[in-house]
């Protein structure tokens, strides 16, 4: 069997996956994904961090969270 | 032709696309594509699961014996008779035909059977992610032979402007005939499908497709469990 795709891609985004199940509780981080747009993305997080009855899950591109400080600097 | 006939070629054809899915489980170009391939294998057989458990309420089914011995006789389409050795079959059957599967279901969901209506709705939820998956790959560029088989096998299978599909989309039945699933794949994937001439006169209404041949000789041999057996102990060993 052969495949013309590298198995990864150089222009791949990584996306950061929240879940919560039940509405009482806040959403955290449960994992992350690494793909070339927002609607792979979506197919992905949904694949991978399918094991509970998530109520919610929505993702964020990485490199879209503005981060305050870093570990070490507070 | 009885809507127990339809509903089970989208049953066969959803054990088929699951089984081929799966088997790119461990073999896509990432780590997180072999986990959706994975992950939508599973929903389609869960999938045919479920269509092949609406024939006995639809008042017949038409599955008979030869299906145990005959691989000719089951109603998937030529595109899963071999296993696929590219990926960008993998991606036609996801972008294409998968979408083209949903849509029926949509048609069926939106039609006027209750049982259809109520046992497929949740299958569009999940679908939705394959949708994400295939459309976003074939953005990405695929080659154009597999594409082109895709969209072929999916016209066909949606069937003449004058078939039973036509006739059940009078009839309220189904939400959409031939011509509005092709119209609603077209659509959904943002793309023309190519020009293509079927001879509707070699084209088999049961199996909904005009090429012959059927799957793979180790594929039918493990639907019917026979792989497994080879692995069993025999009994000779067990009672030892």
């Amino acid at each position: 069997m052969t495949t013309h795709f590298k198995r990864v891609s150089g222009d791949a985004v990584e996306y950061e996956v929240f879940a919560r199940k039940t509405r009482g509780e806040a959403l955290h981080q449960v994992g992350s994904v690494v793909a070339p747009d927002d609607d792979l993305a979506m197919a992905y997080a949904r694949a991978t961090y399918d094991e509970e009855r998530w109520c919610e899950m929505a993702i964020v591109r990485k490199e879209n969270v503005i981060e305050l400080w870093a570990p070490g600097e507070a | 032709m009885s809507l127990s006939d339809l509903v089970l070629s989208i049953a066969d054809n959803k054990q088929m696309l699951g089984l081929r899915y799966a088997e790119w489980a461990t073999r896509a170009p990432s780590l997180e594509a072999d986990i959706a391939a994975a992950a939508m294998g599973l929903d389609d057989l869960g999938h045919s699961r479920v269509l092949y458990g609406c024939l006995e309420p639809l008042g017949s089914d038409p599955r008979g014996p030869e299906r145990e011995s005959d691989a000719g006789s089951l109603r998937a389409i030529a595109y899963f008779d071999k296993p696929w050795s590219e990926w960008s079959e993998f991606v036609a059957a996801n972008a294409i035909l998968d979408t083209a599967f949903t849509a029926m279901i949509e048609s069926c969901v939106n039609g006027s059977v209750e049982v259809l209506q109520h046992r497929l709705r949740k299958m569009l939820m999940e679908e939705r992610y394959h949708f994400l998956h295939g459309r976003s790959w074939l953005k990405s560029g695929i080659s154009a032979e597999p594409l082109n088989r895709a969209w072929r096998e999916a016209i066909e299978w949606f069937g003449p402007p004058d078939g039973e599909v036509a006739s059940f989309h009078r009839g309220g039945e189904l939400s959409m005939g031939p011509r509005e699933l092709l119209t609603r794949l077209e659509e959904q994937l943002e793309t023309k499908a190519p020009k293509v001439e079927v001879d509707w006169k070699r084209w088999d209404p049961v199996r909904r497709r005009s090429r012959p041949g059927a799957i793979d000789e180790p594929t039918f041999a493990m639907l019917r469990g026979l792989e497994e057996k080879r692995f069993a102990p025999s009994s000779a060993a067990k009672d030892s």
